[in-house]
């Protein structure tokens, strides 16, 4: 067994009167370390929320996430994300008054930040190996070629695909990405799936939320599937496709075809 | 000297003076995305405390209480420090709120210290102000005190862009940018927001000091008339006028705004009736300009051709 990365523990979240994750009795389920792990289940299920819930975004109304052995009830977003947390968002967010390449160099740790550094110029020796590595990671993920482009000209995978270089160029002990292939060119899809498969062969720890399933059963360690915000099922790819209410509530028809 | 090459050299001076407060609006607002309605009092903060430190000691019908007689130095450093504890006093409650909020509660704060400086006569006697506040002796140099003066504004806005510029370009700048465009995506890559924004309140609100005591030096008088919130409309529309985010631009609409006023003010009168319509007619003519500027923006294109970044 190898130790648990990310831990949701009895989460709940409501809007309001909606129990949008983890109904009355909360959410659990935990992520060991270099698992991909996929989360799915219908539109509303509490995908995106559940991402929000740990990653700081928004606070659990009870239950709590366990990082890496921390508890991150009294943290903030950027604190959750420093602590080696990296996701992506369901709409792509890019900052565009800046550069592709800068969009990602910005992903990168803090150590140029402070004023100190500004002052001192220590920031400089620093920063050509930050751009390599960016391009490094630009190259990865098929943006080679937009490197000084902004990003208004980027189509929506495009901006998916930046939002992950983001991501890598900070190392992160895991990460969330949030439908990753969805408004991807098609024939970029079987690209996309590799890339995936190649992170996840790096011993990285993903969570993926991923609409064709056909992909994701083929490639996760183990899958969660939400319904109503509460856990459906929770098992290998085998066990989910064989699993009688998910194939009542989820997979239906689609699946025996 | 004749009148043009006063003028000139006016325009410089003040120019240059407000160019400050513009550069700082510029990082503030336009590269941080923090509305700060109350850039006067930053610079009423700087103005003061440049004239409470320098000024002797009451004596008469003098209703202040303090008075340091310390030399011009220390006035001067002293007043980039009453502008920043003023900014980290205004900023710590405030940086949270969003947008219109912020630029209410700066406005109010700004309004607040303008009250107190009126009602509290012990800082610096109510209405009456401080007059002959203390300067160096710019003669030491052998050139008018106004050429000094200029020289000194001039040097303190290069020293201002200088400083700023170097913050935007470097890691620092960038991470400004992110927390600016998009909060949620910049803490998701770590960025601790609140630290950023309130770094850069803080900063930017220092040479607003010291501007604040070359103002002081240069008027020799500070009361609280000289500091209304109309110094601070006057720095928005420099800003608005140079068009947004460039260093370059800040400076280029403030020249412009304060060459057009003082222009306007050098035109000989032959008769206080005269000069009254010319007031009035500066007021229309500098809204006319505005709407203009505003609709094609010469200034803003100018500076960035001049300026890729
Ligand atoms: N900030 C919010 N405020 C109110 N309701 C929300 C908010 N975010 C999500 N919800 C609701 O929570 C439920 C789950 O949404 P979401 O997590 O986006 O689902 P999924 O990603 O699985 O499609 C939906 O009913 C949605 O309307
Ligand atoms: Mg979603």
């Amino acid at each position: 067994m190898t130790r648990d990365l990310l831990v949701v523990d009895k989460v709940t979240k409501r809007f309001g009167g909606l129990k949008a994750v983890g109904g009355d009795a909360g959410l659990s389920f935990s992520v060991p370390e270099g698992t991909f792990l996929g989360l799915i289940g219908p539109n509303g299920a509490g995908k995106s929320t559940t991402f929000n819930l740990i990653s700081g975004v928004l606070k659990p109304t009870s239950g709590s996430v366990i990082l890496d052995g921390k508890d991150l009830s009294t943290a903030r977003a950027s604190d959750i994300a420093s602590f080696g947390l990296g996701r992506t968002f369901q709409t792509p967010r890019a900052f565009p008054s800046l550069t592709v390449l800068e969009n990602v160099m910005v992903g990168a740790d803090n150590e140029g930040e402070t004023l100190l550094s500004v002052f001192r110029g220590s920031w400089r020796p620093r920063e050509r190996a930050l751009r390599d590595k960016a391009k490094e990671v630009l190259e990865r993920v098929g943006l080679t070629e937009r490197i000084n482009d902004v990003v208004a000209n980027l189509s929506g995978g495009e901006l998916r695909m930046l939002e992950v270089a983001r991501q890598l160029v900070r190392d992160p002990k895991i990460l969330l990405l949030d439908e990753p292939t969805a408004g991807v060119d098609p024939s970029l899809q079987a690209k996309l799936s590799r890339f995936l498969v190649d992170l996840h062969g790096e011993g990285r720890t993903l969570v993926v939320v991923e609409h064709n399933l056909h992909f994701l059963l083929q490639i996760a360690d183990s899958v969660v599937v939400l319904q109503n915000g509460e856990l459906l099922s929770n098992g290998t790819p085998g066990e989910i496709k064989s699993d009688e209410k998910v194939i009542a509530a989820y997979l239906g028809a689609d699946h025996a075809a | 000297m004749n009148t043009l090459a006063q003028t000139a050299l006016t325009i410089v001076m003040f120019g240059s003076l407000f160019s400050v407060l513009t550069l700082s609006l510029n990082l503030q607002y336009a590269r941080g995305g923090m509305i700060n309605f109350g850039t006067v009092a930053y610079f009423a903060a700087g103005a003061y405390a440049y004239a409470i430190v320098t000024q002797e000691p009451p004596h008469g019908l003098d209703q202040y209480l303090v008075g340091l007689d310390a030399p011009w130095w220390a006035g001067f450093i002293a007043a980039g420090i009453a502008a920043m504890a003023f900014a980290i006093l205004t900023g710590w409650p405030t940086l949270r709120l969003r947008g219109e909020y912020l630029a209410l509660t700066t406005f109010a704060f700004a309004e607040m210290l303008s009250s107190l400086l009126v009602n509290e006569r012990r800082i610096g006697n109510g209405t009456v102000g401080l007059a002959n506040v203390e300067r160096p002796d710019a003669n030491i140099l052998g050139l008018s005190e106004n050429i000094v003066y200029a020289g000194a504004a001039f040097l303190l806005m290069l020293a201002t862009a200088y400083a700023f510029s170097r913050l935007l370009a470097s890691p620092y700048g960038r991470a400004i940018d992110a927390v600016r465009d998009d909060e949620v995506a910049a803490q998701a890559i770590g960025k601790d927001i609140a630290r950023l924004r309130f770094q850069v309140f803080v900063l930017s609100s220092i040479p607003i000091g010291f501007a604040g005591a070359l103002y002081a030096m240069i008027t020799t008088l500070v009361n609280p008339n000289l500091f209304s919130a109309e110094v601070t409309f006057f720095v928005w529309i420099a800003l608005v006028l140079g068009g947004e985010r460039t260093i370059l631009g800040a400076v280029v609409g403030t020249m412009a705004l304060v060459g057009f006023q003082e222009a306007i003010r050098a035109i000989p009168f032959e008769s206080v009736r005269a000069a009254e319509i010319a007031a009035s007619a500066e007021d229309i003519v500098t809204g006319i300009l505005f709407i203009v500027i505003l609709r094609w923006q010469p200034f803003a294109a100018f500076a960035r051709r001049r300026q890729p970044a």
